[in-house]
């Protein structure tokens, strides 16, 4: 699938670059950072919301990483190889790697971390390896997966957050959630666990055995727990706290912050992730089952105002069902723009009669309460009768899970494949009640089931590329779920901090290569 | 004698009273929407059903409720609160953990709230018919009106943002490594504005309690002999009039401590002031019962723990009380 | 003197009610001076107060008008306050009418009742309350009223034990009128004073308490109230101190009326009491 000679110039490229950047790197000094929410423990794998992964990305690592661009690049696997009929993949280990522990890292802890830990206890990991026949260590540091068939965003599949190499010989045969060690987690990563002291600070030290020569170059890195967003901000201002993660501070604060003197402010860094907000629109029953319903609320919206206003012109307006980041993206649709009178016209068409219709903010801060507002509002200019449901955390999660709504704020990653972060959401056999990343709308069309579904395995690239074009053009006219934005998630720091977001996982594994110029 | 008896009567009621609190508790927060295992799947962003049964299972959800309340229960029984769903950590430890800075915060308060309002409620006693007298129970009357959030954040505001005489948020300098004195003065800077905004409301009521109970002492008997014997004014006002104004506020002050904790929640939500008030709400946030419960559970006790010591304060402090009430 | 005179002795009640009625002036004129939604988004966010024809508080964040979200918010203050009050009473009233009339093992059990809602914080209790029904004016006005209620059940059961064995209230038993007509007719008519008095103290209670659930965003999306517009001006205090500014003067001069207010209510009806304390 991939050559050796374009992996040699992406890695070679890639030295380039974080030489050119890294005039000459100081060893030493301790970076003060924020997670938020305090996160529910640390062992990755277990785990895996984002502040869990934000901190423990640094403990823990994956096979692969990726750069901004989506090339895999060697992390715990030096190199790679896939036959080709796509169905074999051979992973070459590092030779040198100890846990934090001291013991080696070997192919038997990555057959267990993949066949035995992630089956068990990690659903993004098993919608990944339902596609994986055997996993095999043929020497001790040679692993060999076979798959059912070819699964064409295979490679993407191996970041840390994802796919966490655990140590077995502390987790094999034991009760996994219940195990001793995860209060003090042990990985292969750049630092190491120091401490945590709840509500208030995680602190994780330099991992002085490290097999990359010279790095870490930080003798240790703090999380700091600061429940409150205006606090938070204020944190930044004052010096006690050098990075504020995406997401950290309101989207408010983020223009009066990145004007001070020696801060930072990069997009950078969730090209991964790739976080698209969507507008659930339940295609059960209601108004919202109409197709034209749908559009009219897309001409409805005005989403450049909410970029503009709400997230400080960061992000992108998205076209239709594929990010600007996803592989595979048709760019020659036909936008839906701000058009209220468009809208008004497809109402009356379909003889839309008042009925009211509800909205479910998200409820993951101000940014997004004022979002539902002007959306609400937006609608309510065009005529359409709409209430919003005020709720949190739990109610929103209990509401998409039954199905009890009419229209609801999310967003959901892309993990760079149409295959592995967009079909979900339109799958017809990804409907089931309980949960809010499926296919909550209840979107049901067999050609779209069957394209996506060709898709995922059909080998080479250029065949996926053509049934993703297709499916595209229906998802767009269709309008199963309303697209809102391609959202930008800043990352704020002091500008002496260095080299801090170098793949496509930022500040998850940021602080590998970051060093301080003070 | 009688008081260890009275205690003794007090604290068996009490026991029964934490119970109907855990159960009444236990029967509302399963009413609330969704639960721990769908928020923690939720937070992952990814879950399927397996995970969710997993989780379930795991917390013992998936049991009848007359089961998960009856383990719940028979736990408290022998003083086990459970693990937090979240944290994985037991209950008893995070509450343990985080006591003590709400004590702290509401402590300080409470005797900030308590010293200056009795202060002032009795110089506002004694210029009862001065502008003096009228501008400190103004000034009560808008402290008492007063958002205690708007007051948070209007501080923060001034003292940190403007003026960066005091830090905004936090229970400490984490990083500073301050050990000894300073730790204890560092804290301290920390501990001057969430305990004032927290302190100003109930200063407004000690002041105003201060001052009707104050003039309604001087109108008295007793102090009307005392002013005919030719006391100088002033010992009557601190032996016969305060002393006997003490009571009601006692009273009072005894109901206040329990609420404090309740008012701790939006103050330390401001100023991220790691206590069981901003715990109570992210449990809630994340339906976790356990901690939730554990929290209830903890502040009750608090605030019959205070009715209790108001009990025997005003018994000392008023000897005409004898016997059972 | 009249009741009106009595009133008008204490100075501060009077102030107050010279506020309140702008307020309530406010809340009623809203609709007439900004009949467009104050949810509109009427020009650039963040517009300094005076700093154009229109807009004499400014814009908030997303440009909606912060003078017609104050006047807006006046009407839905003052109408939780009115309501969750009204609803405490319903609730406080007939339990304490009922303990303090026929005493005995009824008043122990209402009292241990009414004791065991106290023992529970108050403000915790609210949030837990309304995270449970979900945040709306209905759950709101619901909670506020679950939590307040207690205070009122004693002050009436206090009042209905020093009055049932009053000579006209002997006389009524001797001449055969059933309890429910002695409590309706006779009793309650004599404890509304302070029942009134406490009411007044008590809207200006649940405004508060109000804008502490919204603040921390458990208020109702569909209305704009004063404690929504802080909540939701707390982010960007230091951008635009106006958003939260005038909407916290606005909560801390009603609920200052309603005591001021309260407080001549007091003097002007229980003359005798007043006097006393």
């Amino acid at each position: 699938m991939r050559d050796p000679l374009a992996l040699a110039i992406s890695a070679a490229a890639l030295a380039f670059t974080t030489t050119a950047l890294a005039d000459d790197p100081k060893q030493g000094g301790t970076v003060n950072t924020i997670v938020q929410p305090e996160p529910p423990g640390l062992v990755l794998g277990m785990i895996q919301n984002a502040p869990t992964r934000v901190v423990a990305g640094n403990i823990y690592e994956g096979l692969l990483r990726y750069t901004t661009d989506l090339e895999p690049i060697p992390q715990l696997a030096e190199s790679w190889d896939v036959s080709d009929d796509g169905r074999t993949y051979t992973f070459h280990l590092r030779e040198n790697v100890a846990w934090h522990d001291g013991e080696p890292f070997t192919a038997d802890d990555v057959v267990f971390s993949a066949d035995v830990f992630h089956r068990e206890l990690n659903p993004s990991a098993r919608a990944v390896l339902q596609h994986v026949e055997s996993i095999e260590a043929t020497d001790e540091h040679t692993v060999v997966f076979t798959l059912t068939e070819p699964f064409g965003p295979f490679l993407l599949s191996f970041e840390a957050g994802t796919f966490t190499m655990v140590p077995e010989h502390l987790y094999a045969g034991t009760d996994f959630r219940n195990n001793e060690h995860n209060d003090h987690p042990i990985g292969t990563g750049p630092f190491k666990f120091a401490n945590w002291e709840r509500g208030t600070v995680i602190k994780l030290v330099k991992n002085d055995d490290y097999y990359e020569e010279g790095l870490p170059y930080l003798d240790g890195v703090n999380w700091h727990v600061i429940p409150d967003g205006g606090s938070r901000a204020v944190a930044f201002e004052n010096g006690t706290i050098d990075v504020l993660p995406s997401g950290t501070v309101e989207n408010f604060d983020i223009p009066r912050l990145s004007e001070m003197d020696n801060v930072c402010v990069t997009e950078e860094g969730h090209e991964y992730f790739s976080p698209y907000s969507m507008l659930w629109m339940n295609n059960r029953e209601g108004p919202t089952a109409d197709k034209r319903f749908r559009q009219a609320v897309m001409y409805a919206m005005d989403r450049e105002f909410a970029r503009n206003v709400l997230w400080n012109g960061l992000g992108k307006v998205p076209l239709s069902a594929f990010g600007s980041n996803a592989r595979f993206q048709d760019d020659t649709l036909e936008p839906y723009d701000y058009n209220p009178e468009r809208a008004r016209e497809l109402l009356e068409e379909m003889g839309y009669d008042g009925e009211e219709v509800t909205i479910l903010p998200l409820p993951y801060g101000e940014t997004w309460t004022r979002w539902a507002e002007a959306v609400q509002q937006n609608l309510r200019e065009v005529g359409i009768n709409v209430r919003t449901q005020a709720t949190d955390v739990g109610g929103w999660n209990q509401r998409l899970g039954d199905w009890d709504y009419d229209l609801a704020f999310t967003y959901l990653y892309q993990y760079g494949d149409p295959a592995l972060g967009i079909s979900r959401t339109y799958l017809s056999d990804n409907i089931a009640k309980g949960s809010p990343w499926n296919n909550v709308e209840g979107y049901e069309n067999a050609r779209v089931d069957e394209l996506f579904n060709e898709a995922a395995t059909a080998y080479p690239d250029s065949e996926r590329e053509a049934l993703y074009k297709e499916v595209q053009e229906i998802l767009h006219e269709d309008v199963p779920v309303g697209w809102l934005m391609e959202l930008g998630f800043p990352t704020l720091y002091r500008c002496d901090v260095k080299d801090l977001v170098n793949s496509s996982v930022g500040l998850n594994e940021g602080f590998r290569d970051a060093w301080l110029d003070r | 004698m009688l008081y260890a008896r009275l205690i003794i009567m007090r604290l068996f009621k009490a026991v029964i009273v934490l119970f109907l609190i855990v159960i009444l508790n236990f029967l509302l927060i399963q009413l609330a929407p969704g639960d721990p295992a769908a928020i923690l799947a939720g937070e992952a962003g990814a879950a399927d059903q397996e995970f969710l049964n997993q989780l379930r299972e795991r917390f013992g959800l998936d049991q009848p409720m007359y089961v998960q309340l009856w383990r719940y229960v028979s736990g408290i029984a022998m003083l086990d609160f459970g693990y937090s769903y979240r944290l994985g950590v037991p209950v008893f430890d995070l509450i343990m953990a985080r006591l003590p800075a709400t004590l702290l915060l509401t402590g300080t308060a409470f005797l900030i709230s308590l010293v200056l309002g009795i202060i002032a409620g009795s110089m506002a006693a004694a210029r009862v018919k001065k502008p003096s007298g009228s501008i400190i129970m103004a000034l009560a009357l808008v402290f008492y009106a007063t958002p205690l959030f708007w007051v948070a954040l209007m501080s923060v505001l001034v003292f940190s943002v403007y003026l960066d005489w005091l830090p905004a948020y936090g229970f400490y300098t984490v990083g500073a490594g301050y050990t000894g004195f300073a730790l204890i003065l560092d804290v301290a800077k920390h501990l001057i504005l969430p305990a004032t905004t927290l302190a100003l409301f109930f200063m407004a009521i000690y002041t105003r309690m201060t001052r009707t109970s104050m003039l309604d002492a001087a109108q008295q008997d007793y102090v009307k002999t005392a002013r005919a014997k030719g006391l100088k004014p002033s010992i009557i006002q601190r032996r016969h009039v305060l002393r006997n104004a003490l009571l009601p506020i006692i009273t009072l002050a005894g109901l206040q401590a329990g609420q404090m904790v309740g008012g701790a929640i939006l103050t330390e939500t401001v100023f991220a002031w790691p206590g069981i008030g901003r715990l109570m709400f992210e449990a809630l946030q994340q339906r976790d019962y356990n901690l939730l419960l554990g929290i209830f559970f903890f502040s009750a006790a608090l605030v019959i723990v205070f009715n209790i010591i108001t009990d025997l304060v005003y018994r000392l402090a008023d000897p005409r009380i004898k016997g059972a009430s | 003197m009249s009741f009106f005179a009595r009133f008008a002795q204490n100075r501060g009640a009077l102030v107050g009610l010279i506020i309140l009625l702008m307020i309530i002036a406010m809340a009623i004129l809203a609709p007439l001076l900004f009949p467009e939604s104050p949810w509109r988004m009427v020009q650039r966010p963040f517009l300094p107060p005076l700093s154009q024809e229109g807009f004499p508080l400014g814009t908030d964040t997303m440009g909606r008008n912060v003078a017609a979200g104050l006047m807006h918010g006046a009407w839905v203050s003052l109408l939780i306050g009115l309501v969750s009050t009204s609803v405490a009473l319903l609730i406080g009233v007939p339990l304490g009418a009922i303990a303090g009339y026929y005493g005995g093992l009824i008043d122990d059990i209402l009292m241990r009742f009414t004791e065991f809602f106290q023992t529970i914080p108050n403000f915790a209790l609210a949030i837990v309350l309304v995270a449970i029904m979900q945040p709306s004016v209905t759950s709101i006005v619901l909670a506020i009223a679950l939590v307040s209620w207690p205070p009122v059940a004693r002050l009436v059961r206090a009042e209905f034990m020093s009055l049932r064995n009053r000579e006209y209230v002997e006389a009524a038993r001797l001449v055969g009128q059933t309890n429910t007509t002695i409590i309706l007719r006779q009793i309650l008519p004599n404890t509304l004073s302070p029942i009134i008095v406490l009411a007044s103290l008590m809207v200006a209670t649940a405004i508060l308490l109000e804008s502490s659930l919204s603040f921390l965003g458990l208020g109702d999306p569909n209305v704009m109230s004063w404690g929504y517009m802080i909540g939701a001006a707390r982010t960007v205090i230091r951008q635009a101190w106006w958003l939260s500014f005038f909407p916290g003067v606005a909560i801390l001069l009603t609920v200052l009326a309603l005591n001021l207010v309260g407080e001549g209510l007091d003097d002007a009806l229980n003359p005798k009491l007043s006097r006393e304390r």
